[in-house]
């Protein structure tokens, strides 16, 4: 099935660019991802939870950025497998400066769905894909709008203890290069937001890194709303 | 969005029973589905046809037009609880067969229930009064003359339960 | 000795569990699948612009969505036009969901699952779809009319322009001595069985099988259906019927888009899915029937000896032609009833409307035929002073003019040849019964009360057991039951009874050893349906045939084991003797153990068939080259053509001055249907037929407005009778064997339905002296004919 839609971000095209790249962001934003693990340039294996009304599970795959032309364009390759189904995307992204300094991005994916959740009907499937990939480059937004990564890093890990360290450990680790690098979600509570997880809707492999649903994004929001 | 359950004590057939359902479940699908007696039929569901007829507390009902929270502490008896103590036909659902009262036997739970209920006020009726006193359900395939000799041959194994029992 | 049960009125078997409650309809089963609900469209015309499903993820416990673009391959394809024919010449189907178009109110736009009824509904709810309405046809002058059209590929909305004749009918009337020309209105009504449509299908995936139970008449075509639009073999799927809470019709209808789409989505989901539909979906989304204009040309003698009949009608078939033209053609061929009409020419348009789908209901198009023959043989009787009897006896075929040709092409498309029937007989009868002769006494004495009675009658011929085929299997098995299945289907007719008692007498066990199953592709395969009151012909006769064929097996056996001749047995209660010499017997059951040669003894039965050394020696084979194991058989029967059955109904109706209500005082039946299997079953079913023939009389109607909204579509408005309305029947019987079935049986089903509009409408002109050509007539109805004859504004 096509799947296709535009969005509108607040930051310049290379910022937006350099953030549709970056692992860090996209462990934070995709929706339900649970950690990204780099395979080699441009390329992660990914875990990463969702699904359509009844039928929720965790995916197991792989995320491949190709054909790069920065920072206006680049394609995007996904495959993903698990309890609800299979998936299999691959995503054109084309970035254009818009007016007043923002950035219009227009995708264009073509997705294979198969196993239970290919069975859940086509409208249901495009409609949350649609309706997440919205919440989906909201939380890129967000990320960029509010002082890019390492703020983000900071905000996790004032949500809880633990969770900076882990992350940085990581990084440090990465950096290192004692091993592959890998990314972390920021622990959050798991509780049962009924917009959390129908916006977690569809994940379809690395179509999640646009068709996720908001949970990152949203509990960033969400920590910046209370702190 | 998952509803709120509320926890409904009803005895059906003499039997306690305990279900938890929200508030918008009708009796006729709490009987039929969550305490799984299907005999009480769901023909209309606008309360027209009276085949889901159910006694609660000894008047017979629509239970369609019922919430199963609203009858919560009642006493309900269904068609299975028309059977006789022993485990076989009651003297209405033996009426039935003895006089062809029943084709597809769709409606005939809601007639069972209530002409049991009924006879109990009208012992020795009139054929006048057997036909009248079906007049609120309907069936579609007996033309209701069989239906009514039921009413009749119903009162009379009831009149003869009652000598022999004397 | 023989164990009679044919011709007895015995107890139904499956009544034990039907009135305790422990039947199984369809929402009795499946109980933990997930639920299916519809989408249905609120206009009666319009295109589809979207569908937004957003609104329906709020819902918990949602599953899918589907719509038209989930479709694939044969599920893409519009539903089959079932029976096909050459004057169709413009049949349309719809598709299983929308496909960017709806015709009707309740056509399926989209299908929900869920985990229950009610949630899916709420998720139907929260689907938002956007229509461009449309301006809809409605009615049969707007068809007519064209102005716009149903289907854009059909210019004038026919889908069908047939002409049967049979001599110059046109020519007979203007040579004849007298003419009429008279007009008459049918309205639209349904079958409306109490239990609606349901369909539960289950995927084995490792099995790769599907089973489907679904509320039908047909499960056999069902399974044909199926498995034609779903890819999946034939043999990999079974389709059963369960308990059927009444069908009269409706649910011969078939594939539905639902039953088509929840056995779609079970093998796509990988889990149980289970739709029943909900009393107003029956009304907008199943089918209904009757809607007709007749326009009658009769040329006739001094005697009221018809000479020529031309009758042109059209015929409403709402939205689609899934079932062809069936209704109208068994209007124009049965409109003869049991009359030689001279010439005839019977010419009909089939015209779409924008309404829901007209499929057969109970007397499938001869209800209509009847009304139309019946009134008009009135008003023959009228213009020319004679008695309504004496016109009918003058233009009646005589018994011995049997079997009677009419040159024309019966709806199974076979020749139109009435096999047997003693109508003036039939006449005869219904008279005394209700005493025809001596009505004008009762009439002038109401009328000394001031009140208003009439009496009328009408006769009608009613083709049954129509092909082109039952079959049964029967089976004695070595505990002494004996298994009967057959595949055509059960909805309250007494199957398990009637055709246990065919069997029980055939092979001369008690009735009470015999369990019958029907309507079960997995216990039998080959089968038509119910419907046209062919059950008991068909079936009938096949488990005769197949019973007769295992008797016969089972005394040759016997024969061998008491070294016997097979003419010197009988069997009688179950057990095989020697005529004359009851200590050499031998029970069935210890038959059907040595009729299937065993390696293994597995209990005490097979161990004592040793005993009679029965074998044919070694130097044959145990099981015969032309024989089969198993005290059993399969037969069928197939009717070189249909048996017709004939009957007439009398009736005494009071009409009050005031209020224009309608009592009926009297109802009087007789009805020849050839040899009854159990006068109880066919009496009850005489009763039902009468309840729905009162009720297409006077109450029943579909109100569509010039919107296409079907206004009545509830039981509160869509008046069905209570017992107050449905008198109490009289009924006389003949028996006139059929000459085309072993048994001689003739279908019984639709007779209380067909005339009794023609028969009501007769009496009530007869109490108002006027002339009721409409069918229904209500109360108010009636006061605006009085006011229009009072005018003299009518004919």
């Amino acid at each position: 099935m096509r799947i296709a839609g535009t969005a509108t971000l607040h930051a310049p095209v290379e910022a937006v660019y350099a953030a549709l790249q970056d692992p860090r962001v996209l462990v934070r934003t995709i929706p339900g991802c649970e950690r990204l693990e780099q395979l080699g340039e441009d390329a992660y294996a990914m875990t990463v939870t969702a699904g359509v009304a009844s039928v929720r599970g965790t995916y197991a795959g792989d995320v491949r950025l190709t054909d790069h032309q920065a920072p206006n364009a680049f394609r995007l390759r996904a495959n993903g497998s698990g309890t609800p189904g299979t998936v299999a995307a691959d995503v054109t992204v084309n970035l254009s400066p818009g007016d007043n300094g923002t950035t219009v991005i227009t995708y264009d994916a073509d997705a294979v769905v198969g196993g239970m959740i290919g069975g859940v009907g086509q409208r249901l499937l495009t409609t949350v894909a649609k309706r997440t990939a919205g919440e989906f480059f909201g939380a890129v937004e967000e990320v960029l709008t509010s002082g890019g990564v390492a703020a983000a890093e900071g905000e996790a890990g004032a949500l809880l203890p633990g969770g900076a360290d882990e992350v940085g450990a990581a990084d440090r680790a990465g950096a290192g290069g004692a091993g592959p690098r890998v990314y972390s979600a920021p622990a959050h509570p798991r509780a049962a937001f009924p917009g959390g997880d129908f916006a977690a809707g569809v994940a379809f492999g690395a179509a999640a890194a646009l068709l996720g649903a908001l949970v990152g994004g949203y509990l960033a929001r969400r920590a910046s709303r209370s702190s | 969005m998952s509803e709120p359950l509320h926890e409904t004590r009803l005895v059906v057939n003499g039997v306690p029973r305990t279900v938890a359902v929200p508030a918008r479940r009708l009796l006729s699908d709490c009987l039929r589905h969550d305490l799984g007696l299907t005999g009480t039929h769901v023909g209309c569901e606008h309360g027209v046809c009276g085949a889901c007829t159910v006694l609660v507390d000894g008047r017979p009902m629509r239970s369609c037009l019922l919430f199963a929270v609203g009858v919560d502490g009642a006493e309900i008896t269904t068609v299975e609880g028309c059977r006789s103590p022993g485990g076989g036909l009651g003297p209405v659902q033996q009426a039935f067969q003895d006089c062809h009262g029943l084709q597809c036997g769709f409606c005939t739970p809601g007639f069972v229930t209530t002409i049991t209920a009924w006879l109990r006020d009208h012992p020795d009726p009139s054929e006048e009064q057997a036909r009248q006193a079906i007049g609120g359900n309907l069936c579609r395939c007996t033309g209701y003359q069989n239906i009514v000799a039921s009413v009749l041959r119903a009162a009379e194994l009831l009149r003869n339960q009652e000598e022999a029992a004397r | 000795m023989t164990t009679r049960t044919v011709g007895e009125p015995i107890a139904r078997r499956e009544d034990p569990r039907l009135v305790t409650g422990e039947g199984r309809y369809l929402d009795d089963l499946g109980g933990g699948a997930l639920a299916a609900a519809f989408v249905r469209s609120p206009h009666a015309a319009a295109r589809v612009v979207d569908v937004d499903v957003s609104g329906a993820l709020e819902v918990e416990g949602l599953v899918a969505v589907y719509t038209y673009e989930d479709l694939e391959g044969p599920m893409a394809e519009p539903l089959p036009l079932l029976i096909p024919h050459p004057s169709l010449h413009a049949g349309r189907t719809a598709y299983p969901l929308a496909n960017g178009v709806v015709r009707h109110v309740g056509e399926p736009v989209a299908m929900v699952v869920a985990r229950d009824r009610y949630l899916a509904e709420d998720a139907c709810e929260r689907i938002a779809v956007t229509y461009e309405p449309l301006r809809p046809v409605v009615g049969l002058d707007a068809a007519v009319a064209a102005e716009r059209t149903v289907h854009d590929d059909v210019p004038d909305n026919v889908a069908a322009h047939m002409v049967q004749e049979h001599g110059d009918a046109r020519g007979a009337v203007a040579a004849a001595p007298h003419r009429l020309k008279l007009d008459f209105t049918v309205e639209r009504s349904a079958s409306m069985p109490l239990e609606g449509r349901g369909v539960y299908a289950r995927w084995d995936a490792a099995d790769r099988s599907l089973r489907v139970y679904s509320s039908t008449q047909t499960s056999t075509s069902v399974r044909f259906a199926l498995a034609a639009r779903l890819g999946v073999p034939v043999d990999r799927v079974e389709v059963v019927a369960p308990d059927v809470g009444g069908g009269f019709g409706v649910k011969i209808m078939h594939p539905w888009p639902e039953e088509v789409l929840v056995a779609w989505a079970a093998i796509r989901l990988g889990q149980e899915v289970k739709w029943t539909e909900d009393r107003r979906e029956h009304f907008v989304a199943s089918a209904h029937e009757r809607g007709q204009r007749h326009h009658v040309s009769v040329g006739f003698d001094d005697e009221g000896r018809l000479l020529g009949l031309a009758v042109e009608f059209v015929h409403d078939n709402g939205a689609y032609t899934p079932y062809g033209i069936i209704v109208p053609i068994i209007t124009a061929t049965q409109l003869l009833g049991p009359y030689k009409p001279g010439a005839y020419r019977a010419e009909f348009r089939s015209l779409y409307t924008n309404t829901v789908i007209v499929t057969p209901y109970r007397g499938a198009g001869r209800p209509q035929a009847a009304f139309v023959m019946e009134r008009t043989l009135d008003a023959i009787a009228a213009y020319l002073g004679r008695g309504r009897a004496e016109v009918r006896e003058t233009n009646f075929i005589q018994p011995h003019e049997m079997p009677y040709d009419h040159h024309l092409t019966f709806q199974d498309g076979r020749p139109l040849i009435y096999d047997s029937g003693d109508y003036p007989a039939t006449l005869d009868k219904v008279k005394k019964l209700v005493g025809w002769d001596e009505f004008g006494a009762f009439r002038a004495e109401a009328h000394r009360d001031g009140r208003r009675v009439g009496i009328g009658l009408a006769c009608y011929v009613e083709g049954t057991g129509v092909g082109p085929y039952e079959g049964a299997h029967v089976r004695v098995e070595t505990n002494g039951t004996v298994v009967v299945a057959t595949g055509l289907t059960t909805q309250g007719q007494g199957h398990e009874t009637a055709f246990a008692q065919v069997a029980a007498e055939t092979l001369g066990v008690p009735v009470e050893r015999v369990t019958v199953v029907t309507g079960d592709t997995r216990r039998f395969k080959y089968a038509v349906g119910t419907f046209a009151s062919r059950a008991a012909v068909m079936s009938g006769n096949a488990v005769a045939l197949a019973a007769g064929k295992v008797r016969a097996k089972a005394l040759r056996i016997a024969a061998e084991a008491l070294e016997a001749d097979p003419d010197d047995l009988e069997v009688a209660g179950g057990t095989v003797r020697v005529k004359g010499a009851p200590d050499r017997e031998i029970a069935l059951e210890t038959v059907a153990v040595l009729a299937n040669p065993l390696r293994y003894a597995f209990d005490e039965q097979t161990k004592l068939a040793t005993q009679f050394a029965v074998g044919r020696g070694v130097d044959a084979p145990p099981v015969a080259d032309d024989d089969e194991p198993g005290l059993e058989a399969t037969d069928w029967y197939s009717p070189v053509r249909s048996t017709f059955a004939n009957g007439a109904h009398a009736v005494v109706v009071e009409t009050d001055p005031e209020t224009a209500e309608v009592r009926i005082l009297r109802y009087c039946v007789v009805h020849d249907c050839g040899r009854l299997i159990n006068p109880r079953i066919v009496e009850g079913q005489v009763h039902g037929g009468v309840a729905q023939g009162v009720g297409g009389a006077l109450y029943e109607r579909m109100v569509y407005d010039e919107n296409g909204q079907l206004l009545n579509a509830s039981f509160m408005d869509f008046l069905m009778p209570y017992a107050s309305e449905v008198p109490k029947v009289e009924t006389g019987h003949l028996e006139t064997l059929s000459p085309l079935n072993p048994l001689g049986i003739k279908g019984a089903g639709e007779a209380g339905t067909i005339p009794a509009a023609a028969a009501l409408a007769a009496a009530i002109s007869d109490a108002e002296g006027l002339f009721v050509d409409t069918m229904p007539i209500s109360p108010s109805e009636l006061w605006a004919l009085r006011e229009r004859h009072a005018r003299k504004e009518d004919r």
